[in-house]
């Protein structure tokens, strides 16, 4: 009790300290103190709530009257915040949906909320120690990386620009506070204000740079999401008034007995998760987050913001085992999105863009893992939130430092980044690694999503799963190809990245090491138990034995590429360039004119085939039909009584 | 108790499945050549062809190609030897994609405008075969009830009376993957084609040699993947599998002799359509009825 | 035993020749003459490639373009000139570009005259040069113990 209301609060306290702080050799100590007690206070909570977890749900008895005001007044307060800028920018949309949302809120909050006790406010099991070590560990490594990247970041704005620094450092606290907000709150009311908060400071962090396209897509994000919260609000409601309880954990024990009603909320939950998880039709206001500085969307893809909407949805994993309408929906929309974004990611060289179409899929593995909602997909969701949260955070903090040095962030221009950047291509290749091949984690989590799917007999979503992964290998393995390359010996750029940058990317890359390799222990420890506590039965896995010849697998890989790579001396030739090369490592040749042409070589990205033009729209109407039936059949299924919808 | 008879698998494949490889790929030569009305080199030509490569000055277009052709090796061992030791379809799968990986990353370090060429097909190749292959697993899975290969051991009847739809999936992707004309784009053994030697265009010697006994160990996983349609509780099921494997193979030397290169927009659709059809009929049928 | 004599790939790289030799060059690989009965490989490759078959004189254009292709080859390897012209320059060896025979580029191991020459001519300039192939290997197979030592 006490950690986590430290987790809360410290988060918190840091950031009023770092809005109020100018100087950046104050700031530099606050967010590297604060960040190393957050990491190691999450792994102190983890580590003394083990035993007292014991593969149970841990429920706090914990209910204030008071902490329900403050969480009217922040809905208010946000609320508000949105308003002004809707007024302040004028847009009407934004505008209308928080009034809305205000109305709903308070509605739910005077009317019914306070006739409905939660004793047992907080809690926490498996799943939210999984989350704390996410937020606590990785959000504080992009919190602390930050510091190097927004010191760049300032000298390539233009002159006099205001410096908005400890505004940004502030909302990426406020941010771990809100998550942990969400991964431990039972009561629904409070939970849903932590999600509220973790939308509009995102939307604040999106807008940072203030330029016409951070506005635009800031507003695209707080329209869609504030639309998912909208449906939070429609879910309370509708839990109050059919089943009676605001407690997280109560719905999902009646959702699991298909209590009528629970069908309608297990939806509108389903809904906002989606939003929130930036599942099509809504995938575009994550992608729009790109303009945001690079430690946001690192923040934003990895460990908190989309992953609150994952969160969400595995929690609710038992309710849709029962409940077909919500389990089709979420189940459907994750997976058309996963084949859908894995398409688009092949024609994209813009390497966020790449990353940002990657977490949308990830994600819909991860929603379509929730939706069939047995032990075994329930199991390989947890280690896709894990893994994906890793290698994710690495690659997109690469990318950021790679942009600072080389000047872009085109995959294409990431060429011979293997020479220019050494370390850091290593770590980047890593990551790489990490989301797509055996024996990573990812992929081995990828394989027991297969497995429940073949077990619950999903045709859909093996046939999905199937051509999704070939287009994976396929848009990750030719970034890897690019950063692979090697010749002569150009100059290295990558002496003046930041130590804080660095200290960050190792944390990181050692982290999605080790998770790897002990990938059978963590599942002893904490997923198995969590699954076991949610089902009661584990349901069949991939044999441990399997575990650790894929273990055995990642440290020799690892070896290889930090330290096998290079040390062998044998004479060193040319490449081919049919008899005329002028200068092999520039790839120069004699042109028939006698003249000097460079030969160039682009990768695939198979415009006609997997255009965003020809493949977007299909993934997001297929989405928005798969959503609206859902939604017309729960209603349809409450409204009449069907026991089948319910 | 897996982990070590994976080893023990390992290491067997490691010896066995070069020297089979070996062979296989020495009776390719004869009946190719037979086929187009020559008499063909020794049975021990592609043998001779490694040693001599061996034997060569080893040079490198830089430090790190050889590192990776040596990764693509081992892991094509492991992928074997998981196999073969009867241990996980999917594993196996997983592990041969990694060593693919490895040949990709090796070609691409090269940055010979020939080899990126290559490198980019070959990518391809991987991913108009991949759902194919996924499939292939997923109905060996639902027809004997387990990923394990002996569990193949126990069943009454080869999965084949129920896969043979994918099986027929298979066969088109496996002209892929054991890089045989129409589809071998990204390198091929036929001379001059039009970008060099493609993958392997920068390699040269002992790695060149290696990369040789790694197509032979992958020759062989692939044909253990076809036989293992035709494999239960009989202990002279193998000899069928191996009658079907020559088959399959004479066929695919066959299909190799008479068709010219496709392009790569045929190669990807045709896979896919293919996977959808056989894979995706299939296994609604197994699934549902 | 010397593997390199038993598996000989060639590369053919075309000089200037009248393309008469070529056809020639090609048709020695061709089901008549079955090159590969000896493990003759054409690589088109010169990383590939063991023995270097040239057709045609040297000229100044083609002089560095045949000094790259030599140099890429791996050790150990043989030259063979292809026709008179390769040999020496043939009719066209007082043409103002024409410099004369591939020797006038790059070590030639075994000469193959003839207009055009003869695939039996080839096959025989292939088998010595499959000869001197075997000397260079037992030279750097030394060389390699020596280094080692």
């Amino acid at each position: 009790m006490a950690f986590i209301a430290f987790l809360i609060i410290f988060p918190l306290v840091a950031a009023a300290a770092l809005a109020l702080v100018r100087a950046e050799s104050a700031r530099r100590i606050i967010v590297l103190g604060a960040g190393a007690i957050i990491g190691i206070a999450s792994i102190a909570f983890i580590v003394t709530a083990l035993p007292a977890y014991g593969g149970k749900i841990v429920l706090i008895a914990f209910d204030s009257e008071i902490i329900d005001h403050i969480g009217t007044g922040i809905t208010i307060l946000i609320a508000v915040v949105v308003l002004y800028f809707a007024w302040r920018y004028k847009n009407f949309w934004a505008g209308i949906i928080a009034t809305i949302q205000v109305v709903l809120a308070l509605v739910v909050e005077t009317l019914f909320a306070h006739q409905l006790d939660v004793p047992y406010g907080l809690y926490f099991d498996g799943l939210s120690l999984l989350m704390t070590f996410i937020i606590g560990v990785i959000g504080s490594a992009i919190c602390i990386y930050a510091l190097g990247y927004m010191e760049d970041f300032q000298k390539h704005e233009p002159e006099g620009a205001r410096d908005r620094r400890p505004f940004f450092f502030a909302l990426m606290f406020v941010f771990l506070s809100a998550m942990y907000v969400i991964v431990f709150s039972n009561n629904l009311i409070w939970l849903f204000t932590g999600w509220e908060v973790t939308t509009v400071c995102s939307f604040l962090l999106i807008g940072y740079t203030r330029t016409e396209e951070a506005i635009r897509n800031a507003f695209r994000q707080i329209i869609m999401n504030m639309a998912g919260g909208i449906g939070f609000a429609i879910a309370i409601y509708c839990c109050t008034a059919w089943l009676h309880t605001v407690s997280l954990y109560e719905f999902i024990a009646y959702g699991s007995m298909a209590a009528p009603g629970a069908a309608l909320v297990a939806v509108f939950l389903g809904f906002a998760g989606i939003t929130k998880a930036a599942q099509m039709p809504f995938q575009t206001w994550l992608l729009g987050a790109m303009v945001a500085p690079t430690p946001t969307s690192a923040l934003l893809h990895s460990s908190t913001m989309v992953k609150a909407g994952v969160f969400l949805l595995v929690k609710l994993a038992p309710v849709f085992a029962v409940c077909e309408v919500p389990s089709i929906m979420v189940m459907l929309v994750g997976g058309i999105t996963f084949m859908m974004c894995s398409f688009l990611a092949i024609s994209q060289s813009n390497g966020k863009r790449v990353l940002a179409y990657s977490t949308i899929a990830n994600l819909g593995l991860i929603t379509a893992c929730a939706g069939v909602g047995t032990p075994e997909a329930v199991w390989a969701a947890c280690f896709l939130i894990l893994f994906h949260a890793l290698a994710k955070s690495l690659l997109f903090m690469c990318v950021g430092t790679a942009e600072h040095h080389i000047g872009s962030r085109d995959i294409e221009d990431m060429d011979l980044l293997f020479d220019r950047m050494p370390r850091l291509a290593r770590f980047m290749m890593l990551g790489i690694m990490g989301m797509f091949i055996a024996p990573f984690g990812m992929l081995i989590a990828k394989w027991a999503t297969l497995v429940s799917f073949v077990d619950t007999g999903e045709v859909a979503l093996i046939i999905i799963l199937a051509f999704g992964s070939a287009a994976t290998f396929m848009f990750w393995a030719k970034w890897l190809g690019k950063l692979a390359g090697i010749a002569g010996s150009p100059e290295n750029v990558e002496l003046d990245v930041h130590k804080t940058e660095w200290g960050a990317l190792l944390l990181t890359a050692v982290l999605t090491v080790a998770a790897c390799v002990l990938l059978p222990l963590l599942s002893y420890v904490i997923v198995e138990p969590y699954v076991v506590s949610v089902y009661g039965v584990l349901g069949q896995d991939i044999a441990s034995d399997n575990l650790w010849i894929a273990s055995i697998c990642v440290i020799f890989v690892v070896v290889v590429l930090f330290g096998g790579i290079g040390s062998k001396k044998t004479r060193r030739v040319s490449v081919y360039l049919a008899g005329v090369g002028d200068n092999h490592d520039e790839r120069t040749f004699r042109n028939s004119l006698s003249g000097i042409t460079t030969a160039t070589a682009r990768n695939w990205y198979m415009e006609d085939f997997f255009g965003e033009a020809r493949v977007a729209p299909i993934g997001v109407w297929a989405s928005v039909l798969v959503m609206v039936v859902a939604v017309i059949l729960a209603f349809v299924g409450v409204g009449f009584g069907v026991p089948v919808l319910m | 108790m897996t982990l070590l008879y994976t080893l023990i698998g390992c290491i067997v494949f490691a010896i066995v499945a070069p020297l089979v490889g070996c062979l296989i790929a020495g009776v390719d030569r004869i009946i190719s050549a037979r086929m187009q009305g020559r008499v063909g080199p020794p049975l021990l030509q592609p043998y001779y062809d490694v040693r001599k490569l061996l034997a060569k000055e080893n040079v490198s277009v830089n430090s790190v190609e050889n590192t990776y052709i040596v990764c693509a090796l081992v892991f094509t061992i492991v992928a074997g030897g998981i196999f073969f030791s009867g241990g996980n379809l999917l594993m196996c799968v997983f592990v041969i994609t990694l060593a693919s990986m490895f040949f990709i990353i090796a070609a691409y370090s090269a940055r010979s405008p020939y080899a990126e060429v290559g490198a980019n097909r070959e990518t391809l190749q991987v991913m108009s075969y991949e759902p194919m292959v996924l499939f292939m697993a997923v109905g060996f899975y639902l027809g004997a009830q387990t990923f394990d290969i002996n569990g193949l051991f126990t069943l009454d009847v080869p999965i084949i009376a129920n896969t043979w739809l994918i099986f027929i999936g298979l066969l088109f992707v496996l002209t892929i993957k054991l890089r045989k004309s129409p589809f071998d784009l990204s390198m091929s053994h036929h001379a001059h084609q039009e970008i060099v030697r493609g993958v392997t265009t920068e390699m040269s010697g002992p790695t060149l040699a290696r990369v040789e006994i790694m197509h032979w160990c992958e020759n062989v996983l692939f044909l253990g993947w076809v036989g293992m349609f035709f494999v239960w509780g009989n202990p002279l099921s193998i000899l069928l599998a191996l009658a079907v494997i020559a088959v399959v193979y004479f066929l695919e030397i066959w299909i190799d002799n008479n068709f010219a290169r496709m392009k790569w927009q045929f190669m990807l659709k045709s896979a896919w359509i293919v996977a959808l059809v056989a894979g995706g009929v299939n296994i609604a049928f197994l699934v549902f009825l | 035993m010397a593997f390199a004599s038993k598996s000989p790939w060639v590369i053919h790289y075309d000089g200037s020749s009248c393309n008469g030799c070529d056809i020639e060059v090609l048709a020695t690989l061709c089901p008549g003459f079955d090159g590969e009965r000896f493990g003759v490989i054409n690589t088109g490759n010169p990383k590939h490639a063991d023995i270097f078959l040239v057709t045609g004189s040297i000229n100044e254009q083609n002089i560095e373009v045949v000094r790259q292709i030599y140099d890429q080859m791996v050790e150990p390897k043989v030259v063979v000139a292809c026709g008179i012209c390769a040999c020496t320059g043939g009719i066209f060896h007082d043409c103002y570009n024409v410099l004369g025979g591939v020797d006038k580029a790059i070590p030639v191991d075994v000469y193959a005259p003839g207009c055009a020459v003869r695939p039996e001519a080839l096959i025989d300039a292939i088998v010595k040069g499959i000869a001197v192939l075997d000397e260079k290997s037992a030279a750097l197979e030394k060389k390699k113990k020596e280094g080692v030592a």
